[in-house]
């Protein structure tokens, strides 16, 4: 029996696909979404049992190949210092994101212009500003109003913020000695009850999955919403391919289910919401006649690019207890002091900075992440000086782009599906390791202003991929760039990327406010243009 | 090996991972030691959460490897760090899974906290956060690539918190939360 077309067809359900699909259905498109992880239970999650902490590194763990569930996919990362994390579930990586919200600034969208370097984007910060404010309100954010780091705004987040901890308060008490920016962070974590989801309770488990549903993540926040609005949202669907006709338009995607059965969706509209690891793999899979350059590749830009965010972690250690372990995993404060492009320090650009909770006591036992270990009679010394006493400054570079970090098929590797695997190409930049020294120093000297007696770095951490950029990138110009101001494909017009692929340049900020209101952003255009769709036959 | 079979370990790989796990926590500072507190029922709970580690753990501790601990320990450092790894990661996690060293260390474990939100925070109280906002925006202003400049920009919280309640309520970008 052959499948009823769909409006549109959404291949992810995670952040952006979540978003998409709400927004479409709500306006009556019938959405058909394939998603090849499953629901979840949060009942299951680890986060409030006492094997939390085993289970985080294996089964909840952020790189897919550690935990090498059945729903994820295997990435080649033998070429790369950095490793890509992500989740596939219904939720996708918002089910183990920190939950951390900055937007990004007015400048990311200007770095040519600005700096002389990498790209502008063909559309700016003030022009995604109403799509910031409801992407606020759907997932639901907590946040102090006023942050002069950022335009000043006409619309507060909807909650207030989360509580800072002791060692927040802390780490703002040496900033304020030193005279930098900080500012209690803005996070996707309920401070009240808000839009039937309980408030969080501060067990810092956020990367395991929230048992409290405090965390937004996008099974609650959006799928539940656009399933009862009529969307079809198929788990266990990994997609081998987007189909296409003799015209160039996609005609839908072939998907494999978890027997091996390969079924075929038909639709009039394609959007991908894969992220920018899994989507520039799909494109490259989606060539006509085995073509190798794969699908919507005139400008032979897909799956170049990537971004990631080279990150370092600053620990301070403090004689009080802290009582570190706890608190939003999200981030307790923020500081973009030195966010912003100052030549005197010999690179361009800046980092974010997020300081976060330490972990529990299994964490601290263990070799830290900076490489130091403590055994014998001091190891009771190393836990009872470390666990709770505690501040991490978590700095997220701005990562430039660069044609030659990049995702490919790999030859040899594939999924249990028989599906190439992604292959990774990365090479920090000279630029962003001289930007995190500086940061590192920068850092060291407010833990230091703060009262921190020790302090260890960790100075590129591998497991840190959270941020996936780039590997689609958006333009004005079809010779330079994969996809159109909207989202849509310079080739393919009935194609949309609406992850974070499309990024030009990645920022310095934990990006996923940013990829959210650009996906809906080309939801409202997709519904606004819908009689205008060229759509196959 | 399996969970179930936790129990019936061998003697001499019982006593080696006594040895190892007293070797690396060692009684001391008013700490029990690792092997006074890895019991088979602590052990069965790791293996449980995690029983991928099951083999990892029987390859640290096969015969034939130092029976001194410290010289198994630099021997897997050496030549199978991932074993070495997992032995740690069972003996840590099994050590501190347990109701008194957990009191010992005066960790609660992940307790739910209320938030009371309702309470103004210190920050904003004791004129903290007045003085970031003293200090002007930080965002570069695209138009002019400098520091921005906002004209009448709020210098306390007590003045953004006045002008916001005068203010509109809220943008109103003409959709609804969809």
């Amino acid at each position: 029996m052959a499948t009823d077309p769909a409006d549109v067809l959404i291949i992810g359900a995670g952040a952006s696909g979540g978003v998409v699909a709400l927004r479409l259905a709500s306006a009556g498109f019938k959405v058909v979404c394939l998603e090849q992880g499953e629901w979840l239970d949060r009942a299951d999650y680890p986060g409030n049992k006492l094997d939390w902490e085993l289970k985080a590194r294996k089964d909840w763990a952020t790189s897919p190949n550690i935990r090498g569930l059945p729903s994820d996919y295997p990435i080649v990362e033998d070429d790369t210092p950095v490793s890509p994390l992500m989740y596939n579930a219904v939720g996708g990586s918002t089910i183990i994101f920190a939950g951390a919200w900055p937007r990004a600034l007015p400048s990311d969208f200007r770095v040519r212009s600005l700096d002389g370097i990498a790209d502008d984007w063909p559309i700016d910060y003030f022009e995604l500003l109403p799509y910031f404010y409801r992407t606020d309100r759907q997932f639901g954010i907590s946040g102090l109003p006023g942050d002069p780091a950022y335009p000043p705004d006409a619309e507060d987040a909807p909650m207030p913020p989360l509580p800072i901890g002791r060692a927040g308060l802390k780490v703002a008490k040496g900033m304020d000695k030193l005279g930098w920016h900080w500012w209690p962070e803005f996070n996707s974590i309920n401070s009240v009850a808000y839009d039937g989801r309980r408030p969080c309770v501060q067990r810092s488990t956020c990367q395991s999955g929230c048992n409290e549903g405090a965390k937004a993540s996008t099974d609650l926040t959006h799928w539940p919403k656009a399933i009862g609005l009529g969307a079809k949202l198929i788990t266990g669907a990994r997609v081998s391919r987007i189909e296409t006709n003799e015209q160039g338009l996609a005609t839908g995607a072939t998907w494999i289910d978890q027997d091996g059965a390969e079924h075929l969706q038909p639709a009039r509209v394609v959007v991908l919401a894969a992220n920018a690891i899994g989507t520039p793999r799909l494109l490259l899979l989606s060539g006509r006649a085995g073509n190798p350059d794969g699908l919507a590749n005139s400008s032979g830009l897909v799956g170049k690019r990537l971004m990631m965010h080279p990150f370092a972690n600053v620990a301070g250690l403090f004689e009080d207890p802290l009582m570190s372990w706890a608190g939003q995993f999200g981030d307790l404060i923020e500081s973009l002091e030195f966010y912003e492009t100052d030549e005197k320090r010999g690179f361009v650009r800046g980092a974010r900075w997020g300081l976060a909770p330490t972990g529990g006591p299994i964490n601290t036992a263990l070799p830290s992440r900076a490489g130091e270990q403590a055994w014998g009679p001091e190891h009771h010394t190393h836990v009872k000086t470390h666990l709770g006493h505690g501040a991490n400054w978590g700095l997220f570079a701005e990562d430039l782009p660069d044609e030659a970090n990049r995702v490919v098929l790999s030859g040899s590797v594939t999924d249990s599906s028989g599906i190439p695997a992604p292959e990774i190409h990365y090479t920090m930049a000279d630029n962003a390791r001289r930007m995190l020294d500086f940061h590192i120093e920068r850092a060291t000297e407010s833990m230091e202003a703060a009262g921190a007696y020790k302090i260890e770095v960790d100075r590129l951490m591998r497991y840190s991929g959270w941020h996936l950029l780039g590997t689609a990138r958006m333009g004005d110009d079809p010779k330079t760039s994969v996809v159109d101001r909207w989202n849509r494909s310079h080739d393919v017009p009935n194609l949309y990327v609406v992850d974070g692929s499309c990024f030009v340049t990645s920022s310095g900020v934990n990006p996923t406010s940013t990829i959210v209101s650009i996906a809906l952003r080309a939801a409202d255009h997709m519904v606004e243009t819908r009689f205008e769709q060229q759509v196959p036959a | 090996m399996t969970v179930e079979e936790i129990a019936i370990l061998g003697e001499a790989e019982r006593a080696l991972l006594a040895r190892v796990a007293d070797h690396l926590i060692p009684a001391a500072h008013g700490m029990p030691s690792a092997a006074e507190v890895l019991t088979d029922d602590r052990l069965r709970f790791v293996f449980g959460a995690r029983p991928d580690l099951v083999e990892r753990v029987r390859t640290a501790l096969a015969a034939g490897l130092a029976d001194d601990p410290a010289q198994r320990v630099a021997r897997l450092a050496a030549d199978d760090p991932a074993a070495l790894g997992a032995l740690q990661l069972a003996i840590v996690a099994g050590y501190y899974t347990d109701k008194r060293v957990r009191e010992l260390i005066g960790y609660p474990g992940q307790e739910a906290i209320t938030i009371r939100s309702w309470e103004v925070p210190s920050y904003i109280e004791d004129g903290l956060i007045d003085r970031v906002l003293a200090r002007g925006p930080v965002w570069r202003d695209p138009a002019t690539g400098e520091r921005a400049v906002v004209a009448n920009a709020p210098r306390t919280y007590a003045e953004r918190f006045a002008e916001a309640a005068r203010g509109p309520g809220g943008a109103d970008d003409g959709h609804d939360g969809a």
